[in-house]
Order: C-alpha cells, then sequence, then structure tokens
C-alpha cells in the first residue's frame, strides 16, 4: 500500500457517506465526533474488484452496492458452503481476493501457508476491535474460551508465520466481520413448556423432532454441550477432546439417532429455516438469523437461552498471501470501510455482531441499538434492512443484551487436534 | 462394427479420434492418476504430503475383517449404497422401459412420440437441486401428501416416513434419474425393424412371447447403456443422499465429500480408489453379459 | 399392436405413461404454484395469498447472489460443453468405425470417465491446476516475463478447467450415443456416393451428416442439459466463478423464499420454448427427408 493511498480525506468520506444514508442524527454525530479519521481516501481503488470469497450468509448485495459507491470498488462474491470456505483456501488460494473465513479454521489455514497476517497499522480501527476478539472478554470479564475461541488466534509472530502467536502483535490473521452466540431454537408453540437446557435436546419427548446441524466440527460442539447437560461427562475442554471423548460423545448421539431422535440433520441456513417453519422440528441447534427468518414467516421460534451457555463462532476477513499492488490496497480498503460502521450497523440489524461496536452505533438508530444490543424492548417495530418487519414494538431481543449473550459463551467452534479421528467417527455416526 | 471406411486412409482414425483421447488425458486419467497416487500420501489437517503409506486404505477398512460377521462402517455404507442402487436400477428398468415401449410400439405418428418425448426430457432442464427441495411441501409431515391421506381418513395421524427416509430418497432417485434409463432403451427400440415385429405375431407368438424373445433381446444394450448410467450415478451420488435422506443415511460419495470437505485428500482418494474398482467390476461384469459396442 | 385396435394393452400403458408423467410434473407443479405465493409466503404450503412479487424480486436480483450473471455463465458454457459434444463425439464415432490402436483402451477410458464419482475427477483436476499455476509462476518468474509475474493468477476458470470437468461428463454419453448411432448406419450409402466419385469430405457432408443430424440434436440437448445441471464434477474446478448450480446451492444457505422457486419456474418455462423450438426443427427436418424418402438415422436420439 503506497502513501497515497493511506492518505485519509476522513470528511469528504464521511459526509458523502452519511449524505447518502441519510440519517440526519446519526450524520451529526459522526461528523462532528470526528471518529472515522480513518476513512480512506475514495479515489485510490476506484475501479478494483475485489473476489470476495465467504458464504452466503455474510454477503449480502446491499453492502457491495454501498461500497461500490463509496470506494468505488468492485466486489465480486463467491458464495460457497462453510467447509467449501476452507478447502478453497487451501487448495485453490489464487481464485479469490479476499475471504471471510470462520476463526475456527484457522488451525488449519494458517499452517498451509496461504494466507497472509494482515497488518494492523493499515487497519485504522484496529485498536477499537472488540475485546471479545483481542482479549477474551467482555465489559473487562473474561468469557468461555473453550474450543477455539478467537483469542487464541489472533495474532501472528510476523506476517508470513505459520503458527500463532499468544501475545499481541502487529499481525492479525482475520479481522473480524461478524461473530454472535448459538443456542437451540425452539417451537414454543408446539412444545408449550419453557426449555432450559441443552439436554432437552435429546429428551426423548421430542422423538423424531430434534435436528443437529451435519458439520462435523459444529454438530460435535452442540453434542458436547448436551453430554454435559445431561451430566454424563465434564470435559476439560469441548474443543479438544480426546480420543475417549470424542467415543463417548459419539456414542450418546449415535444411541440418539438409532432410538430415531432425529428428524434430519442440516447443512445449511435454508434447511434449518425449513426444518423449523414446516414444523418437522421443534427443537433444533440453529443460527440467530435463521430463527428470525422463521420468524418473519409469522412462526413462532424462539432462540432460546440455555443454562449452560452459548456456542460461539466468529468470522473474519483474511487475505491470500499472493495478493498485491493495486488489489492488496482495494483489499485493505474495502477491510477499513467495512469497519467504519455503515456494514456493522447493517450486520446488527440482522442479529449478528459487528467488529468495532462504536461506529457500528453511530450507523443505528438509536432505538435499534437499544433493542438489538441491550436487550431493551423495542421502541418500534424492528425492520431488517431490507424493511420487512421483524419484530413488533415491545418485543425483547431472545437472550438479551450483547453483554448477557456474548458473556455466557460457553464454548467456540473449534477444530481439535484429533480432527481426522473425529471426522472418521462422525462418519460412522451418520451411517450408523 | 466392420462398417467401410469414410476415408481412404488409415490414419483418418487417429485425428478423429484425438480430440476426445487428449480431453480424457488432460482432464480425467491425469487428475485420476494425482489421486491414486495421493492415496498412498500422508495428510495433516491443512497438508497433503508425498509419501508411500497404506494407511489411508487400513483406515477406509479400519476393522472390517477382525470385527466379521458385523458389518463395519464401510462394509455398512457400501452395502446401504448397493441397496439404492439395486433398487433404483430395478424400478427404473420397469418404468424406462415401459415408458418407452409404449412411445416406441403404441403410438404411431412420429411428431407424436417425439412431442411425447419431449414431454418426459422437459422437467430435465430444471436444476436437480429445486427438483429435489420441490418434494419437501409434498412429503413433509404437515406436507400435502399427508394433508390429503388424513382429510381421506387412510391414516389417523400424521406419517413421518414420506420425507427424510429411505423411501424419499429412493422416490427422488427415481425421479431424477429415470431418463438416463428410458432414453437408451428408447432409442434401441426405435431402430428394432417393425417388420420383425410383425413377423413375430404373424408366426402366432403372443404379445409376452413378442416382447419376451423379440424385443427385449434387441434393447439388451439400449438396457445395459441405461444401467450403467444409473448404477454410476447412483454409486456416487452424495448430493441427492444428502438433501432427500435429511442428512441421516449414509452414502460412499458422502463420506468421501465429508473428508475431502476436512481436507482429507489421501483417505478421500483411498475410498475413491476403493469404489472406483467396485463400480469397474460391475460394470466389468454387465459388459459379459453383453458387448455393448458390438450390439449398439 | 398388430391390430389397428386399440386394445387393454394400449390403455393400459397409456395409463402408466400418463402416471409417469404426472410422477414428473408433480413436483414441478408444486414449485409453478408456490412460485406464486405471497409477499409473506414461504418455501411450504400453506399459498399466503397470491402475487408476482417473488418473480418480481427475482429480475431484481436474488437476494445475495448474483443469479442472472451464473445464467449468462452457465448459460455460455452450456452451448459451448453442446457443440463441442457433437462435434467431438461425432469424430470419436467416425474414428470407432474402423479399427485403430487404443481403440479398447480408449473405449474403457470413456466408461471409466462415466462412473469414476464426479467429486474424485473434480478434486484431481483442481489439484492438477493448481500445480499448473505454480509452474507457470515459477517459469514466469524465472525467465522474467513480466506478463506472467504480474498479471497471472490462475489458469483455472469455467472455460478452462470447468469446460474439461464438463466434457469428461458429456463425452462418455455422446460417444455412446454416436456408437447406437453408426451402429445402425448403412454403410451403403457412403459405399454408392464413393462409387459416384465424391471425396472422403463430400461423402461426408452430403451423405452421413444429413442422416445422422437428427440425431445429433438428441446428442447436443444431452450435453447442453448434463452441463446445465452439473454440481459434483464442478465443485472443486471452476475456479473463482460460479456456475448457476453451485449459485443455487449457495443460494440455499441464506434463501428462504419463494424465490428459488420463482427461478425454477422460469427455468422451466425456458425450457419449453426451446425445446419447442427444436422440435419443430426436428419435424422441419424429417418433413424434408420424408419427401426425399430415406427414413434412416429415424430415432429421436
Amino acid at each position: 500500500m503506497t502513501d497515497t493511498t493511506t492518505t485519509t480525506t476522513g470528511t469528504a468520506g464521511v459526509s458523502r457517506r452519511t449524505l447518502l444514508k441519510g440519517a440526519a442524527a446519526t450524520a451529526g454525530l459522526a461528523a462532528g465526533s470526528g471518529m472515522i479519521t480513518g476513512f480512506p481516501a475514495i479515489i485510490a481503488s476506484e475501479g478494483v474488484t475485489l473476489r470476495y470469497l465467504g458464504t452466503a450468509v455474510n454477503q449480502s448485495a446491499d453492502i457491495a452496492k454501498k461500497a461500490k459507491e463509496d470506494l468505488g470498488i468492485t466486489i465480486e462474491y463467491v458464495p460457497v458452503t462453510t467447509d467449501e470456505v476452507t478447502k478453497r483456501i487451501v487448495t485453490q488460494p489464487n481464485s479469490f481476493d479476499i475471504v471471510d473465513s470462520e476463526y475456527f479454521s484457522l488451525k488449519k489455514l494458517m499452517p498451509s501457508g496461504n494466507l497472509m497476517g494482515m497488518d494492523s497499522t493499515k487497519i485504522k480501527l484496529a485498536d477499537k476491535i472488540t475485546p471479545v476478539f483481542t482479549k477474551g472478554e467482555i465489559a473487562g470479564k473474561q468469557i468461555g474460551d473453550q474450543g477455539t475461541a478467537p483469542k487464541k488466534v489472533f495474532y501472528l509472530p510476523d506476517q508470513f508465520a505459520t503458527e500463532f502467536s499468544a501475545e499481541p502483535t502487529q499481525w492479525i490473521t482475520l479481522i473480524p466481520t461478524v461473530y454472535n452466540a448459538d443456542t437451540l431454537g425452539i417451537r414454543p408453540d408446539l412444545i408449550g413448556r419453557p426449555i432450559e437446557s441443552w439436554a432437552e435436546l435429546l429428551n426423548p419427548e421430542f422423538k423424531g423432532k430434534a435436528s443437529i446441524l451435519n458439520i462435523p466440527s459444529i454438530g460435535i460442539m452442540d453434542a458436547a454441550m448436551v453430554v454435559e447437560a445431561m451430566g454424563e461427562y465434564k470435559y476439560p475442554d469441548k474443543g479438544n477432546m480426546t480420543r475417549e471423548e470424542i467415543d463417548l460423545t459419539m456414542k450418546v448421539l449415535t444411541e440418539a439417532k438409532q432410538s430415531g431422535q432425529f428428524r434430519a440433520f442440516w447443512s445449511d441456513f435454508n434447511e434449518s429455516v425449513n426444518l423449523m417453519s414446516s414444523g418437522e422440528t421443534v427443537i433444533q441447534s440453529m443460527w440467530s438469523p435463521a430463527v428470525t427468518a422463521v420468524r418473519s414467516k409469522g412462526i413462532a421460534c424462539t432462540f432460546q437461552p440455555l443454562k449452560e451457555g452459548y456456542r460461539s463462532w466468529a468470522s473474519g476477513f483474511g487475505l491470500p498471501k499472493t495478493l498485491e499492488g493495486k488489489t492488496l490496497d482495494g483489499a485493505y480498503e474495502f477491510i477499513n470501510w467495512f469497519l467504519s460502521g455503515w456494514a456493522g450497523a447493517y450486520l446488527n440489524r440482522q442479529g449478528y455482531y459487528s467488529a468495532v461496536l462504536e461506529t457500528a452505533k453511530e450507523n443505528m438508530e438509536p432505538y435499534e441499538w437499544a433493542y438489538w444490543m441491550e436487550g431493551k424492548p423495542a421502541e418500534k417495530d424492528i425492520l431488517a434492512p431490507d424493511g420487512t418487519l421483524l419484530e413488533k414494538a415491545g418485543a425483547v431481543r431472545d437472550g438479551g443484551s450483547y453483554e448477557d449473550r456474548m458473556g455466557s459463551v460457553a464454548c467456540w467452534n473449534a477444530v481439535m487436534d484429533e480432527n481426522n479421528y473425529m471426522v472418521r467417527k462422525w462418519n460412522e455416526f451418520i451411517a450408523a | 462394427m466392420a462398417a467401410p471406411a469414410l476415408t481412404t486412409s488409415k490414419y483418418a482414425p487417429y485425428w478423429q479420434a484425438a480430440p476426445i483421447a487428449l480431453i480424457f488425458a488432460a482432464f480425467f486419467l491425469i487428475p485420476l492418476a494425482a489421486t491414486v497416487v495421493v492415496s498412498f500420501w500422508e495428510y495433516t489437517e491443512y497438508s497433503i504430503e508425498p509419501a508411500f503409506v497404506s494407511q489411508n486404505y487400513l483406515d477406509v477398512f479400519d476393522g472390517c475383517f477382525a470385527d466379521l460377521p458385523n458389518l463395519c462402517v464401510t462394509f455398512k455404507t457400501y452395502l446401504s449404497t448397493l441397496k439404492f442402487c439395486l433398487i433404483v436400477w430395478a424400478i427404473t428398468l420397469v418404468v424406462g422401459f415401459t415408458t418407452s415401449y409404449f412411445l416406441a410400439f403404441h403410438i404411431k405418428s412420429l411428431t407424436v412420440q417425439m412431442a411425447l418425448f419431449m414431454v418426459c426430457t422437459i422437467p430435465f432442464w430444471t436444476s436437480n437441486v429445486i427438483r429435489m427441495i420441490s418434494w419437501i411441501p409434498l412429503l413433509g409431515r404437515n406436507g400435502l401428501l399427508n394433508d390429503f391421506l388424513l382429510s381421506t381418513g387412510l391414516v389417523t395421524e400424521r406419517q413421518d416416513w414420506f420425507l427424510y427416509s429411505d423411501f424419499s430418497v429412493g422416490l427422488a432417485f427415481v425421479h431424477l434419474f429415470t431418463p438416463f434409463m428410458a432414453v437408451p432403451i428408447f432409442n434401441s427400440m426405435m431402430r428394432i425393424d417393425k417388420a420383425l415385429v410383425e413377423a413375430a405375431y404373424d408366426g402366432g407368438a403372443s404379445t409376452w412371447q413378442t416382447l419376451w424373445n423379440v424385443i427385449i433381446p434387441l434393447c439388451k444394450p439400449g438396457i445395459a447403456i441405461g444401467s450403467i448410467f444409473v448404477i454410476t450415478i447412483v454409486m456416487g451420488d452424495y448430493i441427492t443422499i444428502g438433501v432427500m435422506g435429511g442428512q441421516q443415511i449414509a452414502s460412499i460419495g458422502k463420506v468421501i465429500q465429508v473428508q475431502m470437505n476436512y481436507l482429507q485428500f489421501p483417505i478421500a482418494a483411498a475410498n475413491a480408489v476403493v469404489l472406483l474398482i467396485l463400480v469397474l467390476m460391475i460394470i466389468f461384469a454387465m459388459t459379459k453379459l453383453v458387448d455393448i459396442r458390438k450390439e449398439l | 399392436m398388430h391390430s389397428e385396435k386399440r386394445g387393454p394393452a394400449f390403455w393400459f400403458l397409456a395409463g402408466f405413461f400418463g402416471l409417469y408423467v404426472l410422477f414428473l410434473y408433480g413436483p414441478m407443479i408444486t414449485i409453478v404454484v408456490l412460485s406464486f405465493q405471497g409477499p409473506q409466503g414461504g418455501l411450504t404450503f400453506p399459498m399466503n395469498g397470491v402475487s408476482l412479487f417473488w418473480f418480481e424480486k427475482l429480475f431484481a436480483g436474488v437476494g445475495v447472489v448474483d443469479i442472472w450473471t451464473a445464467f449468462g455463465r452457465s448459460f455460455r458454457l452450456g452451448l459451448i460443453v453442446c457443440i463441442l459434444t457433437v462435434v467431438i463425439s461425432v469424430m470419436a464415432g467416425l474414428a470407432f468405425r474402423r479399427k485403430f490402436r487404443g481403440a479398447g483402451l480408449l473405449f474403457y477410458v470413456a466408461i471409466a470417465s462415466l462412473i469414476v464419482p464426479s467429486i474424485v475427477v473434480s478434486l484431481g483436476i483442481g489439484l492438477e491446476f493448481r500445480i499448473l499455476d505454480d509452474v507457470i509462476k515459477s517459469l514466469g518468474n524465472a525467465l522474467g516475463i513480466e506478463a506472467i509475474q504480474r498479471g497471472y493468477t490462475t489458469g483455472m476458470g469455467i472455460f478452462t478447467s470447468g469446460l474439461g470437468a464438463h466434457l469428461t461428463w458429456t463425452l462418455p454419453f455422446g460417444l455412446l450415443i454416436m456408437f447406437a448411432i453408426f451402429n445402425r448406419f448403412n454403410p451403403s450409402y457412403e459405399e454408392a456416393a464413393r462409387d459416384l466419385g465424391a471425396t472422403p469430405w463430400q461423402t461426408f457432408r452430403h451423405v452421413v451428416l444429413p442422416i445422422i443430424a437428427p440425431s445429433l440434436i438428441g446428442v447436443g440437448l444431452f450435453g447442453f442439459t448434463l452441463s446445465w445441471d452439473e454440481l459434483a464434477r464442478s465443485s472443486q474446478a471452476m475456479g473463482a466463478q460460479n456456475t448457476l448450480p453451485m449459485s443455487l446451492q449457495g443460494l440455499t444457505t441464506t434463501v428462504t423464499t419463494p424465490e428459488i422457486y420463482a427461478l425454477g419456474t422460469l427455468t422451466t418455462a425456458i425450457s419449453f420454448s426451446v425445446i419447442a423450438i427444436c422440435f419443430a426443427a426436428a419435424i422441419l427436418v424429417q418433413k424434408r427427408r420424408a419427401r426425399r424418402g430415406s427414413d434412416a438415422g429415424k430415432g429421436v436420439v
């Protein structure tokens, strides 16, 4: 990245962006506070096209359109499934310019040497990234770090290192895009009683009406939450099981499967929504926006907070090692823009959490912020970014505030040391 | 196959066959060779390393021989895949043959024949993905079929086994792949000299006798090709089984796919090699029954 | 069938055929019906009103995925695959009419290409091009070719590795169909042409080609359809860009609306039109042939 592109013309960027947004109050606040001083020049990367690899969940046409308006950068989405992202990074590192990958995959990705560390001095808001990532804490309180917690894989000792650094450094593996805390989704209308524990997933009461997801590394974490909740075993680290622990977990799952507990397994967002909304399942592991999607069809669905806590995940931007020149500059510029607020607000309004909360807050209406982030009852109707009604006024977000939800994280999606063994056992489970 | 030369040059077949040979070499043989080589490599979570180990094959058959007569996972999976293969093959054969027979021998007008044939092929231009998920509103617990059965009193409570079951997988296979069987059979039938059939009837043969002794033998090549298509597709499938089986039913293709998703290329490659050998054996047995090239 | 009268066998078979067509179209009908869902409607019954809402949305672009670009891409790829499949299969078909060294091997390779699980072929091609990229890059660096050092990223793409992957899928089908065509082909026409002094090319152009033409429409349609729907073989071999089925699969990770059905309805409608056109063309050819009094190559495929 050359000097010219790092020169900032913050005011120009902000005024144009905020004018387009048309939220006068927010505009005044943002421009007045001068917080987004790092907003990059618009012209530098005009005409650059970035091939953006990721899951379709994070790839919004609105964000691409806005980036084009603000930066002149064309975003070309390459939507694939979660596993496919990892595979493409390892096997086809030339096929993308920027990738949105899950943190837990990093244990596989960095040793492959196909991604490079990102220079935090070029990320304007690097020090504003939420401490959930940098320190593994929220509001000064440590949160659960079983599994591949982002803080364990956030820094690299040098740009092209293939191992992680325990101490903060200049080099960051992934710049967070979205993260969330997952739990079970339930159909309160069909269940008719309170659900409080992960153990309910395998309760025979829901025989033939339960589901978990068929992404082994995530599915086994949910299973571990269940096993612990049932009091069968207490894992030292759910995110890094020994072979015996894997066997035990899979045994519990297999017994449930053979007795017909599961209606189906789902492997993508859409399947999970359809299973739930068509009444095929009444309790299943689920992702927050999927719950929202079911609810927007007028079907009761709760993203049920459970006493054992949440299983959390996070994903972020990475850059392929071979990226250079104008495209590299463009990628940094896009990432800086992404953190500067508009995109963050957009994601927050879908029920995700964004990396730099201050800038996202500036781009959201106060009532929206209160509903999504503070766990307060909605003052007005809550609309999705595309204008569909998500919640009527008075509704409260499942699980409450950001601090309540992220603070109750029990474990993170993970890649285990015994990953290969786990995948083998998972295949056996599917065949059982 | 002893057709006369199209050209007088004896080199003609070589340049004529060159493009297909080159394409297979570049996009099939080399990749396949890579796969076989890699099946003997070692792997970690993120890399594959040249080596020559049989560990991957041992892993594929882990416990398979020690545990007999209990079936290990690999055997179970192959058995389940073979089961689908057999069922789907039988049904597509009957359905494909019957519909083709109707079109070829009962429809007199060539135009109507072709029109009906097209009617059978048009759905195949809609993406498989879409056609698969379109069964869900029909077969689901709250789907149309259940609604219908409940309202007619044929069942008293909602049936679960229509969807995410062996039944739905088989149904989708038949739905998706019958044309692969029907097209070659229809093609064979259209080539049967109608005079032969007439002669059989004139000689006093019944419809069944004619069917059994004249038509079916002449359709054998079409049946063989159709069978190859259906068997190979079902053996390697993982998408249909995944979607229609609710991801709960194992198939060897699914195992390979999961292993590849987790970057375990060598063991996936080993599985692929085993699968390849098995399928080749089936096909080889079939070509023993029918020499496809001769009888086409 | 020896009698002109339509007996019970006819009606039984007609009924069977009708049921089969119903079975084929049943789910299609649900797709079509559900694609007219009201704005609040979901992917399953019941209907929440009736509207063209999802078609409008579809034309405005499906959610996050640029479906029309993928649509165009798949269409172009399908056309190229279709043409190459016809040309290469005909050439290979001609070659196989005579003995040549390696004929048996080539035949078994073609069959193998069909039966090796698609996902394996795809993986192999992906690996192959990755190695190729590395070789080209190091060559560029070694020889100091600036264009390669600066501009080259990958040789993978829809029309390189992707096209190859699809051809390994369509060509075996094409070849088998050509076998069927040429095996029933009466060589006396060619002999006659040659006796009249036609060159090999003239014989092919004016005698063989017209006779096999209707079957070639079948080969082409087959090639296009197989490519249009192909998913497993594409998965690792397309490089950065997605084909339509790949985009659709990606879509299922986010789209939970009947838009996806609207797309299905639309492709079916387009298929109907395309087939109708091909059908009309084929009938025209048949008519012309009928006038000339030849019935060779009468099969549809």
